[in-house]
């Protein structure tokens, strides 16, 4: 893999960073967090297989990515479901209205 | 056998007090005669430690890695001390048979004395700097339990918690010293410290000293550290009397005692056990005069001649010092008996609601006079003998102003004492109420310690021998009966305080003029009335906290983005950290 | 090949779980006889039997391992006192939840997730390389979600459970990211390649820094670390009481000691992860005790308090770490056991206290300082358990929190740098002002006033009081007789030296 291809792949991993964290920080609706949760996993994945390239370790990183998708979908479904109860016994998904816990 | 003798004066009260617990609060008659039982065979077992004592290791118990061996040795000052915490302890049992007669939760109630008057035993017979902190916490989280014994009334709460936080605070400086002697020398034990002291470099003594001064002034209610002793009035009067006036209280004492050998060489040591003593017995004696709470004035007592203690320990006192308090924590136990037979019969504390007690209380009255003899210094009692050889030696070995301050501080203690006699007995009477003189139970505790607060002080000879030969380090010399009380009636020092002692309580009968000064200083007044400023600074500290701790609350907002902001906050700070460090 | 015999403590929970929850469906629902809860009960005391065949032959060695292909798993000190801790509490709660969940839809998922995350805790402590150590992580991260969400009709616990799924996931997508960082420099996920990988770069690496801070804070959101700590509260008070145990008593220990053996990795990389963790040691403590000092609710309370322990285990790990002080090590983990034990009786306590108090009659409303006026008068064992907790918790002797405490202190002052003394006195005068906040519970209980609540409340059963029993006995016995824990504590303080190369 030439040089700038590397560079693409590591800008492609830090904008991914970047746009799942703003969106956790920032989005109000439910369904939009569990995304930005998903794109920070990709980011992650994407970090892995650079990684695995870099050094040479393919199979170990493709293995471990292939876990790691595993892994959050689980995650994301059980998310999801919650945002279903939430959507059924609070009637929103505004991530505002889930802040009764507070101090 | 002497060891046996050391388990079973810890065990025997710890013994008892499960018993209590485990009898349960619906036979209270049996909680009374049980706990009683045990606190006397307790009292009894330690008076027989007293053919036993000798300066060497009776007990060893290794307990492997951090914590060392488990050591106790019975010498002098450690079997006066237990003697003295279970026989007053026994007393203030037998008393609260009367006392607490109808009250609720007494398990609670015998349990936590028994448990304190064990511990109180064992913190003074232990020879592990480790076993002396644990036994230390011990008596604090009973000391805290027994104020807040009154659990409903939020004053009480508030004063047993304030006892914890600042003893335990103190005892900060307990572990200090404790874990520097493991970490230098290898050992808790503190007659390896005594003699290997040469071996720690002269900054980790200094910090061992000093961390021991400030545990024993926060345990002994000195100055800075005193304020929680007023508060802790609101614990059942024999827990004052206990606790707060001749045992734990004792314990900072103590803790100076048992170490003056390895700190007297530290540059600026003693005459800051001098100073503390000299502010605290002022300031608490100024505070008694003003103080219209009977118990209130009694704690500001305790903290004064506590004083007069840490002083005589800071002029290089020991035997003095070691003397008052045995005579201080039989008159103290006294007067706050006597005083809680006269709140048990009155209903209030308040002195000023009180009076003209002298013909409806005669035996309570009588004793409480011998008590405040004692207190006031005046002879035959044992209080007199004490005091005279603690400013004698300070005349003698330390610097003169401090001898003065300590003599004006006679003055204000008979000024007090009379004036608290007077309030409570020869006033006008205030109300019409018919009140009875106290019951066979606590006259049995009042007349033994009104016997002690006469005789002790013929037992001179015999404590300083018992002392001498058994503190090896101490270079203490022991001295006859007839020779120390000649030595004290001869030197003129006693005569000067015995003047200043009349002069004050002369005071007393001329406060109606003096009245007309006090117009100008009421702002003083209440400045002296609220601690000297020293209530402002705890105050000042709660309020600080509970800010500090609000604001930090408004950063858990419960929103998620704020969390998630956070993780990210800290991720970026703690790359930038790292990134910058290496 | 013959399987060391430490697999089965993975193997006979994970196995068990889905068992448990057929077997809890497939009985009637209106029986009373609680089948999931006696099957995961089962399950657990059969697990209790290779444990102690594992402590019999772990003794000459101290390590034991296995290897399945590139998988392999390691058992060493860390691991028996991760496993000892997840097996025993998790045995008192599954004791505990019966009468707490009686009469709840869904127990059948709660016994078999409950299980299956004891038998991934042990995992985790079992692995020896960073792929292994993320899928147990991640493991207990899920089955812990459900666990947190349980009451799935009340909105704060949905509430609890979202906020508690997304930092958590974040936190995981922060390791896996330090993960490549370090795959990218050494590529190698075995903890022992790695070092060797990192002692043969001349010069140390940007990229293996920034894992190791990435470790930290992901690791570090469910160890509790402050400012990670946000979903603790919510998650803690909200969730049953048994899993509120659990959470605080052995999932937040077990990320922390996933993060150490992480950090083990790198230890050749720098020598600031001691003084790192001692940094958040204090922070933890001071934010900790602030916060539960306001705090009206018992639940949350308690929860904050945990910030405040993992505050002390750092001080002891990091003291352990930066100076190879094996007391630290010992201090930190003898801790770690004993806030396992006592955050563990101070929530079931509570929660026997909100079952009797709210629970039984329907509502879930929180408990309260002021419900619990006068309780000790209705229900003196649990007023005694708890109150006994509580002290252990602050400290006082001779209850097991102060011994540990004692150790990790000690350990600083061992190093005798004035630094880390400041910081473990520091360390001492937190647990005094602890007391601040604990000793009024205790205060309140002990009134002769009860409560409106109190005087309404009903009774608690006795398999309620039965978890109580044992884990205050197990706290005063520590205390009485701290050498008793050093078959668990000093092989895993040795087994953290040397993993950090001291």
């Amino acid at each position: 893999m030439n040089v700038s291809g590397l560079n693409f792949i590591l800008v492609g991993v830090l904008g991914l960073l970047g746009v799942g964290l703003y969106g956790l920080m920032v989005t109000r609706n439910l369904i939009k967090v569990v995304v930005a949760l998903q794109i920070l996993v990709k980011a992650a994945l994407l970090g892995l297989i650079l990684a695995g390239n870099l050094s040479g370790a393919v199979n170990l990183s493709q293995s471990l990515a292939i876990t790691v998708i595993v892994a959050d979908t689980i995650v994301a479904v059980i998310g999801l479901s919650l945002a279903v109860q939430i959507r059924r016994h609070l009637g929103t998904l505004d991530v505002k209205a889930l802040s009764h816990l507070r101090g | 056998m002497a060891a046996w003798l050391v388990l079973l004066t810890i065990g025997i009260p710890w013994l008892g007090g499960l018993c209590v617990w485990w009898l349960g609060d619906q036979r209270a008659g049996l909680q009374h005669r049980v706990a009683s039982a045990f606190a006397v065979l307790g009292a009894g077992v330690s008076l027989g430690l007293l053919r036993f004592t000798s300066p060497d290791v009776i007990l060893r118990i290794p307990l492997g890695s951090a914590f060392g061996d488990f050591t106790f040795v019975a010498d002098g000052l450690g079997v006066y001390l237990a003697i003295i915490a279970t026989v007053v302890g026994g007393l203030a049992v037998i008393f609260s048979n009367d006392y607490m007669q109808g009250e609720n939760q007494l398990g609670r109630y015998y349990a936590l004395t028994l448990l304190f008057i064990g511990a109180m035993a064992g913190l003074v017979l232990s020879d592990s700097l480790l076993l002396t902190f644990l036994f230390w916490e011990i008596t604090a989280f009973c000391s805290y339990a027994l104020i807040s014994f009154h659990n409903d009334d939020p004053k009480a709460v508030a004063g047993g918690i304030k006892a914890l936080i600042i003893t335990q605070i103190g005892g900060i400086g307990l572990l200090f010293g404790a874990i520097i002697s493991y970490v230098y020398l290898g050992n808790y034990q503190i007659h390896l410290f005594l003699q290997g002291v040469d071996a720690l470099p002269p900054v980790v003594l200094a910090w061992a000293a000093f961390g021991f001064l400030i545990a024993a002034a926060a345990k002994s209610a000195q100055v800075p550290f005193h304020t929680w002793l007023p508060d802790a009035m609101e614990a059942p009067t024999p827990i004052s009397a206990l606790i707060h006036a001749a045992t734990m209280v004792n314990a900072g004492v103590y803790l100076l005692a048992r170490f003056f050998p390895a700190f007297e060489a530290v540059p600026g040591w003693r005459l800051a056990v001098m100073l503390v003593g000299l502010v605290s017995a002022l300031l608490a004696a100024v505070m008694a005069i003003f103080a219209g709470d009977l118990k209130r004035v009694l704690a500001y007592s305790t903290i004064s001649q506590l004083g007069y203690m840490v002083y005589a320990l800071g002029t290089g006192a020991v035997f003095a010092s070691q003397f008052h308090l045995l005579s201080h924590s039989l008159f103290k136990a006294l007067l706050f008996l006597c005083a809680g037979a006269v709140i048990h019969a009155v209903g209030t504390r308040d002195m000023f609601e009180m009076g003209a007690l002298r013909k409806q209380m005669p035996f309570v009255y009588a004793v409480f006079v011998i008590g405040a003899l004692a207190l006031a210094g005046l002879p035959l009692s044992n209080g007199f003998f004490s005091k005279e050889l603690i400013l004698e030696y300070g005349l003698a070995h330390g610097p003169f102003w401090a001898y003065a301050g300590m003599l004006a501080g006679v003055g204000i203690t008979g000024l007090y004492s009379l004036r608290m006699l007077w309030l409570v007995f020869y006033a006008p009477a205030h109300s019409a109420k018919q009140v009875h003189d106290a019951p066979a139970a606590m006259r049995l505790s009042l007349s033994l310690l009104a016997l002690g607060t006469l005789t002790t002080w013929l037992l001179l000879g015999p404590f300083s021998a018992v002392l001498a030969e058994s503190l090896p380090y101490h270079a203490l010399h022991a001295e006859s009966t007839l020779a120390g009380l000649g030595q004290v009636l001869s030197a003129w020092p006693t005569w000067l305080a015995l003047a200043v002692v009349l002069v004050g309580m002369a005071t007393w009968f001329l406060r109606d003029r003096l009245a007309g000064l006090a117009e100008p200083l009421q702002s003083v007044l209440a400045f002296i009335q609220d601690g000297f400023g020293f209530e402002w600074v705890n105050r000042q500290g709660v309020r600080l906290t509970n800010g500090v701790a609000s604001g930090l609350q408004a950063t858990q907002t419960g929103l998620l983005g704020w969390n998630v902001a956070y993780i990210v906050g800290g991720l970026i700070l703690l790359l930038s950290l790292i990134l910058w460090g290496s | 090949m013959s399987a060391p015999v430490f697999v089965w403590l993975i193997l006979i929970p994970l196995l068990a779980a889905p068992l448990v929850y057929l077997g809890g469906r497939l009985a009637d629902r209106t029986s009373h006889w609680p089948v999931a809860q006696a099957l995961a009960l089962a399950a657990l005391l059969v697990t209790w039997l290779p444990f102690a065949r594992t402590v019999g032959e772990i003794g000459a060695s101290g390590r034991m391992g296995i290897t399945l292909g590139s998988v392999s798993l390691c058992f060493d000190g860390i691991s028996l006192l991760l496993s000892a801790v997840a097996l025993g509490l998790g045995s008192m709660v599954v004791l505990f939840s019966g009468p707490y969940l009686s009469g709840q839809i869904g127990q059948e998922k709660y016994y078999a997730m409950l299980t299956a995350m004891i038998g991934v805790m042990v995992g985790l402590g079992c692995a020896c390389d960073l792929f292994n150590l993320w899928i147990w992580f991640e493991a207990m991260a899920i089955t812990s979600y459900l666990l947190v969400a349980f009451y799935r009709d009340l909105p704060e616990s949905l509430e609890a459970g979202v906020k508690y799924l997304v930092q958590s996931a974040t936190g995981s997508v922060l390791v896996v990211l330090g993960i490549s960082l370090v795959l990218a420099q050494t590529g190698t996920l075995n903890l022992a390649e790695i070092r060797a990988a990192i002692r043969a770069l001349n010069q140390p690496s940007p990229l293996l820094l920034a894992a190791g801070g990435l470790f930290i804070i992901g690791f570090g959101v469910k160890a509790a670390l402050v400012p990670l700590h946000t979903w603790l509260p919510d998650a803690h008070s909200q969730a049953p009481s048994g899993i509120s145990a659990m959470l605080s008593g052995v999932v937040i220990e077990a990320g922390l000691i996933a993060m150490l053996r992480a950090l083990s990795a790198l230890a050749d990389v720098t020598l600031m992860w001691g003084p790192l963790l001692m940094g958040f040691g204090a922070v933890n403590m001071l934010v900790g005790n602030l916060m539960a000092f306001r705090q009206t609710q018992i639940k949350r309370l308690l929860a904050y308090s945990s910030l405040t322990h993992v505050g002390y285990m750092l001080v002891g790990l990091g003291v352990a770490v930066y100076a190879g002080q094996l007391d630290g090590a010992q201090g930190g983990f003898f801790h770690l056991f004993n806030h396992g034990m006592m955050k563990g009786l101070a929530f079931l306590a509570a929660g026997a206290l909100l079952y009797a108090l709210h629970l039984a009659a329907g509502e879930h409303t929180p408990l309260t300082i002021s419900d619990l006026a006068g309780a000790s008068r209705k229900y003196p064992l649990i007023a005694l358990t708890f109150a006994l907790a509580v002290f252990a918790l602050g400290g006082i002797p001779p209850l097991s929190g102060f011994m540990s405490k004692w150790q990790i202190i000690v350990s600083g002052f061992e190093t005798r740098n004035l630094v880390v003394v400041g910081l473990v006195v520091f360390a001492a005068l937190n647990s005094v002002f602890s007391l601040a906040y604990y000793a009024p519970l205790v205060n309140v209980l002990y009134r002769w006033q009860p409560s409106p609540v109190v005087s309404r409340g009903r009774t608690a059963p006795l398999s309620l009081q039965l978890p109580l029993i044992g884990l205050a006995i197990l706290i005063l016995v520590a205390g009485l007789w701290p050498a008793l824990a050093n078959p668990l504590t000093s092989p895993a303080g040795t087994a953290l030296l040397a993993a950090f190369g001291r």
